[in-house]
C-alpha cells in the first residue's frame, strides 16, 4: 500500500478542494440537514436524536457513494485512471486515495453533526469512538461500492443518475432517520432489516441506535450488525479489488 | 525495446482492432501513424498494460505485457488520448501526486515535478488551477508528468490532437526533452515528420509500412502529387478529388492548367495504398 500517494491524493483532492470549491460541501450537507429538519418538524423534535445520528451516517455513506461520480469522470472523461493503470499505482491505492479524499472532504459535515450531537448530549468518550469506527467503516464500504459501480458504467452521464438513486436507496430508506424497531416484524422478525443491510448504512444505523442508547440495549443485535458491517466491507472491498476492470479485458 | 509478437485484439461484438501485428520498435522516438479507427490507441493501450490482448503478446524491455505487467509499469509512463487534468488542482500538485504514486520519495517528487514543469515552460503557472490553463499548457503538463517520471519508455497517445499550430510546436518541443524512448500515435503527418526516428503506418489493424521518414519518402523521390477536381489520366479518386503522381519536371505544366501541385508528404504513403484519409 502506497500511503504517501493516498495521503497526498487526499490532501490535494480532499482538503484543498474544500477551500477551492466550497459549494460541493454545502451540496453534500443539503440532503441530511433537510431530512433532519423534516424529522424535527414532523415528530415535533421527538426523533431528532435519531436524525442527528442518522444524518452523520447518511452524510458519510452518501459522500462515499458520490465518489463513484468522480471515479467515473476521471476514468471516462479525464482519462486519468488510464495513466495510473500504466504505473505502479494499484487499484487499492487508487480506490483508497479516492476514499480518503472524500473522507477529508466530509470533515466540515462531520463537524456540523458532531456539534449537533454534542448539543443534544449524544456524545461521550465511548459513543465518540464508536462513531469514528462507523465513519471509517462506512467510508471504506461505500467507496468500494462506488468503485465497483464506476468501473461498470460506460457513459459518464449515467453515473449522476445512478449515484442519486443509490444514495437514496442506500442512505435514506435504511433506518437512518427513524428507529430501526419500526422495521421489526416485517419479513419475519428482522427480515427487512437484514435485506436492507445490503446497504452499509443499515447495520451502521441500527448499531448506532443501540450503542447511543436511542433504542433499548440489545447485545446480540449490536454484535450481529457489527459483524455484518465488517463482513460486507470485506466483501465489497474484495469485489472492488478482484472483479473491477482496472486493466481492461 | 518493444517486441510485438502476433498481437491481436478483438472487442466484444467481433470488431477486430489489431489484427496480428509483429514488429520490433527500438528507436528513440517511434510514431504510429494512421487515420481514426486504425487501431493505434488499442495497440498502445495493450503495450502500456492497460488492456489485455485477445491473443499474442509483446515484450517491453524484455518483460511480457501479459504476465509481467507490474514490472513493465515501473519503467513506462502512458499519457492517454485527450487526457485532461483535474481542473481544480495545479500542474505542480498533479505532477507531484503522480510521482508519489510512482513511489518517488517526497523530496524527490517535489524536485522532479519542479524541474519538469520548468523544462516544459510551465514554471510561471505551476501553482495555478489547471482549468485556467490553455489547451497547449494542459498537454504540456502531461508531458511534464512523463518527463518527471523518468520512465524508460513513454507512450503518448495523440498528444497534440485539437491543439493550435503554436501549441503543437510547444508540445513537440517538450516531447523532444523526454529522456526515455517514446512511442506516440498521431494522425498528423507533420507531427510524425517532425518528431520521429521511425514511423509505422497502421491501417485497419495492420502495420502496412515502416521506416524512417526519409526512407519512406525516398520512394517518391523526384515526384509530386497533382490534385484536381476533374479526372486526370492515370489518376485515382481520394475523397472528393482526383490525385496522381508525376515527375517534378512536369509541375509547371500542371500549374499552368490550374491543377494543384503538392510536395510529397507521409500522407502520400496512405494515398498510394488506397487509404482514404478524408473518410
Amino acid at each position: 500500500m502506497n500511503l504517501k500517494f493516498i495521503f497526498y491524493f487526499a490532501w490535494y483532492y480532499g482538503i484543498k478542494v474544500i477551500v477551492r470549491g466550497p459549494s460541493y460541501i454545502i451540496a453534500s450537507l443539503a440532503t441530511p440537514l433537510t431530512l433532519l429538519f423534516v424529522v424535527y418538524v414532523l415528530t415535533k423534535g421527538e426523533l431528532v436524536q435519531f436524525a442527528i445520528v442518522g444524518g452523520m451516517i447518511t452524510l458519510i455513506a452518501s459522500i462515499g457513494l458520490q465518489s463513484a461520480g468522480d471515479a467515473t469522470f476521471m476514468r471516462l472523461q479525464l482519462r486519468i485512471q488510464e495513466m495510473y493503470v500504466a504505473s505502479e499505482v494499484s487499484p487499492i491505492d487508487y480506490m483508497l486515495s479516492m476514499t480518503m479524499s472524500f473522507l477529508a472532504f466530509s470533515i466540515p459535515g462531520i463537524i456540523v453533526y458532531g456539534f449537533l450531537g454534542s448539543y443534544y448530549h449524544l456524545y461521550n468518550f465511548y459513543t465518540t469512538l464508536y462513531m469514528m469506527f462507523l465513519i471509517f467503516i462506512l467510508i471504506l464500504s461505500t467507496s468500494a461500492i462506488s468503485f465497483i459501480i464506476s468501473s461498470m458504467v460506460k457513459h459518464v452521464r449515467n453515473i449522476w443518475g445512478i449515484t442519486s438513486i443509490l444514495s437514496i436507496i442506500m442512505t435514506v430508506i435504511p433506518p437512518t432517520f427513524y428507529p430501526y424497531t419500526y422495521l421489526q416484524g416485517k419479513l419475519g422478525t428482522n427480515g427487512l432489516i437484514y435485506l436492507l443491510s445490503l446497504s452499509p448504512a443499515t447495520p451502521a444505523a441500527v448499531s448506532a441506535q443501540i450503542f447511543f442508547g436511542l433504542e433499548p440495549w440489545n447485545y446480540a443485535e449490536l454484535m450481529t450488525m457489527i459483524v455484518i458491517m465488517i463482513v460486507e466491507t470485506a466483501v465489497y472491498f474484495s469485489i472492488a479489488k478482484y472483479l473491477t476492470r482496472w486493466r481492461e479485458k | 525495446m518493444i517486441e510485438i509478437k502476433d498481437i491481436r485484439k478483438i472487442y466484444h461484438g467481433g470488431k477486430v482492432a489489431v489484427d496480428g501485428i509483429s514488429e520490433t520498435m527500438d528507436n528513440r522516438i517511434t510514431t504510429l501513424i494512421g487515420r481514426n479507427g486504425a487501431g493505434k490507441t488499442t495497440l498502445l493501450r495493450m503495450l502500456s498494460t492497460q488492456l489485455y490482448p485477445s491473443s499474442g503478446t509483446a515484450l517491453i524491455n524484455g518483460y511480457d505485457i501479459v504476465h509481467e505487467a507490474n514490472k513493465i509499469r515501473k519503467i513506462v509512463a502512458s499519457i492517454p488520448q485527450e487526457a485532461s487534468p483535474l481542473g481544480i488542482l495545479s500542474p505542480y500538485e498533479q505532477v507531484n501526486m503522480y510521482l508519489l504514486g510512482r513511489r518517488f520519495s517526497i523530496p524527490d517528487a517535489r524536485r522532479a515535478a519542479n524541474e519538469a514543469l520548468e523544462t516544459v515552460g510551465l514554471w510561471d503557472v505551476r501553482n495555478k488551477p489547471s482549468d485556467t490553463l490553455s489547451g497547449g499548457m494542459k498537454r504540456k503538463m502531461f508531458v511534464a508528468l512523463a518527463l518527471a517520471s523518468n520512465a524508460e519508455l513513454v507512450f503518448l497517445d495523440e498528444p497534440t490532437t485539437g491543439l493550435d499550430p503554436l501549441s503543437r510546436l510547444e508540445v513537440w518541443s517538450a516531447i523532444k526533452k523526454l529522456s526515455g524512448n517514446v512511442l506516440l500515435t498521431t494522425h498528423y503527418m507533420e507531427e510524425a515528420e517532425s518528431l520521429s526516428d521511425k514511423v509505422f503506418l497502421q491501417d485497419r489493424g495492420h502495420i502496412i509500412d515502416r521506416g524512417t521518414v526519409k526512407q519512406l519518402l525516398s520512394r517518391f523521390s523526384g515526384r509530386v502529387r497533382v490534385e484536381s477536381h476533374e479526372e486526370l489520366s492515370h489518376s485515382f479518386r481520394v475523397g472528393g478529388i482526383y490525385v496522381k503522381y508525376d515527375d517534378l519536371e512536369n509541375s509547371e505544366n500542371y500549374i499552368r492548367e490550374g491543377k494543384t501541385v503538392k510536395k510529397i508528404t507521409l500522407d502520400d504513403l496512405f494515398i498510394m495504398r488506397g487509404v482514404d484519409l478524408e473518410s
